[in-house]
């Protein structure tokens, strides 16, 4: 009854101070929704690009950085520099350890999105999430030159359909770029979605990428040579180098000996990369920078509650009569006190609320963005277990917060406030 | 903009360690799980067992060898699976640098050990607690691999945290 009554008076008081109020708890609401939009950030950032991954005991590709190799051929962001030629495919394939190599061709584009050419072998190998295969929604897959495969995001984007035609570009990028535009695809597959880099793929055949380039030379079409798609065909459409490949081994314990091998290898300078630990060891030297984000955002959540700490103090002095008269009604020294810390809990409260709406509606806005740009999935719409404990330590640092003009509250003498000042 | 960037930043730390190139105290252990099998693949650099990395010179120099590899065929002192997955040890096989010939005194050493488990149980295997901290002193990092059934990834073990989990 008591506690109902100090809850309502806290309530309507702080209404009546609503203009100052607002203020406060919206610089609480800014300061919930960046440590929790930074928690959400890095727990999808990392789920997405683990999610990217799964099966693949090795990726192998030309001597650069692993970071630099796996962001090419896995999500399909940065470009490769260098390439690595078909023999040295053919030897790792080959290999009596490997299950299993799809070699991956990266460089062309379609309206922005990635094409990849690659083997049907592709389809049959990928896994991701959570070891799940890719699946067609609609057609087939590749059978021959010039038919492509794409992503659920491209034919969402540009409506593509089953016998849409693509007119690839020479290069990634937009518009100033060389097209193939004497060479159009056929879409004969549109896969379902998954979430990944794959959505956003456009998959070729690798015949297809050769093909294209047959008559180019340097990264632009050779003048007065035009070989038409029906002639291309006739050539030996063998690649002479790819960007990457994907290996699956018949025993995981040949991972680290297959990897030495790899990198060891006499012919061409490769490296292999074990895809999950090259991203733990990415986390590991990314820590740093998180925990420096994480720190940030806990100071500005302290700040905003200092403000609120401000405000209240400040309030104490316009509220002496408002209090004094509680206290004649009757009121003691521990229902101000209680008042004051309700009114604090109220607001931090209120405000880590508008703070959770504010990230998740911006969650919500920018999720294509992100996903486009980065190829990073928000995933978490609600609140995990994580960030229920922040909004906990949040809620109660506050109510800590509020303790201080709380206290002061309850010092206040019953005739202070009543005695007329001049 | 931002990935370039970082990716940059990392492609310099990733370089360091990919290097492969042989730290003093600092040890490798590649863990890897095939059905039942369990295969512990460590590197310890000689420095870090025994305290020099020369061809023995004396009977003191050989007895710490001695020991060293003694120590290291001791897989059931050295590496705890998770206890669930009951795993006994199947073979070891220790391969010390200096053996028999004599070889540059300026060249690193690194002694090679391959551990091999049959587990009951592999489907509760989670983790492998290491020993090694506490019989050797001179060690103090150990850069840890692992491909299991779950999953990739990679840990840095120390004595404070000498538990390896997935």
């Amino acid at each position: 009854m008591r506690t109902r009554a100090i809850l309502r008076i806290a309530r309507l008081s702080a209404f009546s101070r609503r203009s100052t109020l607002v203020l406060t708890l919206a610089a609480i609401a800014l300061a919930t929704a960046l440590l929790i939009g930074v928690e959400r950030i890095r727990h999808d950032t990392r789920q997405s690009f683990v999610q990217s991954v799964s099966g693949v005991d090795l990726v192998v590709g030309p001597r650069t950085g692993a970071v630099q190799l796996m962001l090419y051929a896995v999500f399909r962001t940065g470009s490769a520099t260098h390439t690595l030629r078909w023999s040295s495919y053919r030897a790792l394939a080959d290999h009596p350890a490997v299950a299993w190599a799809v070699p991956l061709s990266l460089g062309d584009s379609y309206r922005g999105f990635p094409v990849l050419g690659t083997t049907p072998d592709y389809f049959a190998h990928f896994r991701y999430g959570d070891k799940r295969p890719l699946a067609l929604r609609a057609g087939r897959v590749f059978e021959r030159p010039f038919e492509a495969v794409v992503g659920s995001e491209i034919a969402k984007r540009l409506g593509q359909t089953i016998d849409s035609r693509l007119v690839l570009s020479h290069g990634a990028g937009n518009d100033l770029l060389p097209e193939h535009g004497d060479k159009p695809f056929t879409v004969v597959g549109v896969l379902a979605p998954t979430g990944t880099p794959v959505d956003r793929t456009v998959h070729v055949s690798l015949e297809s990428i050769t093909a294209l380039h047959l008559d180019w030379a340097g990264g632009a079409p050779l003048p007065g040579v035009n070989i038409p798609p029906e002639l291309a065909t006739k050539f030996d459409l063998t690649p002479q180098e790819i960007t990457a490949v994907l290996v699956g081994l018949k025993q995981r314990s040949d991972a680290f000996r297959m990897q030495r091998f790899v990198n060891a290898f006499r012919d061409e300078a490769l490296m292999a990369v074990l895809p999950g630990v090259a991203l733990d060891e990415l986390w590991d030297t990314l820590d740093i920078f998180e925990r420096a984000l994480r720190g940030i955002s806990v100071l500005v959540v302290l700040v905003s509650l200092a403000g609120l700490v401000a405000t209240l103090l400040a309030g104490l002095n316009e509220r002496r009569r408002e209090l004094a008269i509680l206290r004649s009604l009757g009121a003691s020294p521990l229902d101000l006190f209680l008042l004051l810390a309700c009114e604090g809990l109220l607001i931090t409260a209120a405000g880590a609320a508008a703070g959770l709406l504010l990230v998740t509606d911006a969650a919500w806005w920018l999720h294509d963005a992100l996903r486009s740009a980065f190829g990073v999935e928000l995933s978490t719409l609600l609140p995990s277990p994580d960030e229920a404990w922040l909004l906990a330590a949040i809620l109660s640092t506050g109510l800590l917060a509020s303790a201080i003009p709380a206290f002061r509250a309850w010092r206040m003498a019953l005739a202070d406030g009543l005695t007329p000042r001049q | 903009m931002k990935i370039p960037t970082l990716a940059l930043l990392l492609a310099l730390s990733f370089n360091v360690h990919a290097a492969g190139g042989h730290n003093h105290g600092v040890g490798k252990l590649d863990v890897s799980v095939d059905g039942e099998q369990l295969t512990l693949e460590l590197e310890l650099p000689l420095d870090s067992a025994v305290g020099f990395e020369r061809t023995p010179k004396n009977d003191k120099e050989r007895a710490a060898l001695a020991d060293a590899e003694r120590l290291l065929k001791d897989a059931a002192a050295l590496f705890v699976p998770t206890p669930a997955a009951a795993c006994t040890i199947d073979s070891v096989a220790v391969e010390m640098p200096h053996a028999g010939k004599p070889s540059e005194s300026h060249e690193h050493a690194d002694i090679d050990v391959r551990y091999v488990f049959r587990c009951a149980n592999p489907a509760m295997l989670k983790s492998v607690e290491t020993a090694l901290f506490k019989h050797f002193k001179r060690l103090y990092r150990i850069e840890a691999r692992r491909a299991t059934p779950a999953g990739q990834g990679s840990a840095r073990l120390s004595a404070k945290q000498a538990v390896m989990t997935w």
